[in-house]
């Protein structure tokens, strides 16, 4: 235990610490010492610039991330289960996923404004595409045999999707989830870049636009952070949810 | 109570067609046990999705307890060969056995009543919380006996229950549904490729023929009702009952 803790640590902090000490003396401008970094860091990111930008960023991302989850999965259920719906759908669902939503976003914004509809919508685009996708080949590589258990026992309907296709997707439905995680970090940022009065992207982009070139790292550095708490998260409830899988994984390689 | 009637199957395929079943017919009579055998590919797994309604015959009927069988119906349990994929590894053993209760909508109380029974019949009180993954073979194939029977059926499939399980859980396992026929007297349909299985077990053997199958023999077993491993299969009646059946199956070699 002490040992993988040791093993995640180690990289990261061998990083800063090279960083540190080759940055220390820098007078470039565009790469400062990361001392003055971590400076502009604790200046910029104390509690009120958490209140003022990241909550708002944070909240906008967990909107957009989760009502993709849930529009991703029920679509992809649907396209995976009925063959009609997925030959009907299949070309326009590629076109759609082809176009990156960033680039949309003038036409999102004579829709829905500049607030935080927009970027919410803009998230929404981006992420719901590989929880669809991966969704849909889960719930058709669920497994025969217990597809005729199912029916022979009365399980059909709602309840066969609820007990039958929707766990045993499961492990993709989480591989697409973890996919439009990193989407969603991604997109929210760009979604800042322009047309923002808040949040993390857009103080990045005022500190370039300013030229206050530590504030930027410091932004940077943020974002960073801010993918790595995600992914912990993720991986938590990940392991937990399919404990089952690798359970049965694990029992298969060693039979 | 169970009726099949001419039933005949033809897999029509892109090229060729494949008469898999060309003419079957037998009846069972209420809390009768009787035994399928027939050699390997005659059809004994399509006849098994058949009767329990998982797949439609080209011509033929089932009829159970005087109504025809078009979807699964719900007095009828299946015990499906490949127990690692019948049960829902995600769920407990009782969550397994419980899930077909609930489905039929009984309730809380009889239903806690009804997997408790089952496990202790097949002697996996104790594994009432393990997940699939961390059973044996053998008491998987028990689970999903347990479920079968928590099911109140009053017809039990069997298909080939024991061919992927060793030899000796394979005697444990025999003993087990022969007792708890004795015990409980659900008319079973037992099919199997093992012909000493088909002898010990059943009160009678119907044997199929090779594809495209039919019914080659219908042999009443004379043999004690009270059986056991070790003295019934060493008896002279079990070796002529046993060489009947061969002879059928294996018309040449028999000569």
């Amino acid at each position: 235990m002490i040992r993988r803790i040791v093993y995640v640590l180690a990289v990261p902090l061998a990083a800063i610490t090279v960083w540190w000490f080759a940055s220390a003396g820098s007078v470039d401008f565009y790469f400062p010492p990361l001392q003055t970094i971590l400076e502009a860091f604790a200046a910029r990111w104390g509690a009120e610039g958490l209140v003022r930008d990241v909550l708002p960023s944070v909240s906008r991302l967990l909107i957009g991330y989760l009502t993709a989850a849930v529009v991703g999965i029920a679509l992809g259920t649907f396209v995976g289960l009925f063959r009609p719906a997925r030959d009907l759908l299949a070309w326009v669902l590629e076109f759609f996923r082809a176009v990156p939503s960033p680039v949309t976003v003038p036409i999102l914004i004579l829709f829905f404004g500049i607030g935080d509809v927009m970027k919410i919508v803009v998230i929404i685009a981006a992420c719901v595409w590989p929880i669809l996708l991966n969704t849909e080949k889960g719930v058709r590589s669920t497994d025969e045999v217990l597809g005729d258990t199912s029916r022979v026992f009365g399980i059909t309907g709602v309840a066969r999707v609820r007990h039958y296709v929707l766990p045993g997707a499961s492990p993709f439905i989480f591989a697409g989830l973890r996919q439009g995680l990193s989407f969603a970090v991604v997109v929210m940022v760009i979604s800042e870049l322009f047309a923002a009065t808040n949040g993390i992207g857009f103080a990045v982009i005022q500190a370039q636009r300013t030229f206050d070139i530590p504030k930027m790292w410091a932004g940077i550095i943020l974002i960073g952070l801010l993918g790595v708490v995600l992914a912990t998260v993720f991986r938590f409830i990940e392991r937990r949810q399919l404990r089952w899988y690798r359970g049965a994984r694990d029992a298969e390689r060693s039979a | 109570m169970l009726d099949i009637i001419r039933l005949k199957k033809i897999y029509e395929g892109r090229e060729r067609s494949v008469e898999a079943i060309r003419d079957i017919s037998l009846s069972l009579t209420d809390g009768e046990f009787a035994c399928l055998v027939g050699p390997s590919g005659c059809g004994k797994t399509t006849l098994v999705k058949i009767v329990s309604g998982l797949l439609s015959p080209t011509e033929g009927e089932v009829v159970l307890h005087g109504d025809r069988v078009t979807s699964p119906p719900p007095d009828m349990a299946v015990v499906f060969q490949e127990y690692g994929r019948s049960l829902f590894p995600w769920m407990s053993v009782s969550d397994n056995v419980a899930l077909p209760l609930k489905q039929k909508g009984l309730s809380k109380a009889r239903i806690a009543d009804l997997v408790e029974n089952s496990l202790d019949s097949v002697g996996l009180s104790d594994a009432r919380s393990a997940f699939p993954w961390q059973l044996s073979g053998g008491m998987q194939q028990r689970v999903a006996i347990a479920r079968a029977i928590a099911y109140e059926p009053r017809l039990l499939l069997m298909d080939e229950p024991f061919a992927a399980v060793d030899a000796h859980t394979r005697e444990d396992l025999e003993d087990l549904v022969y007792g708890l026929w004795r015990n409980l007297g659900i008319t079973t349909l037992f099919v199997t490729h093992d012909i000493d299985e088909a002898v010990y077990l059943g009160q009678r053997v119907i044997v199929l023929s090779s594809s495209p199958t039919y019914v080659r023999r219908d042999i009443v077993i004379d043999l004690p009702t009270e059986r056991s491993q070790l003295h019934t299969r060493s008896s002279p009646r079990f070796a002529e009952l046993r060489s009947a059946v061969y002879a059928e199956i294996h018309p040449v070699a028999a000569e």
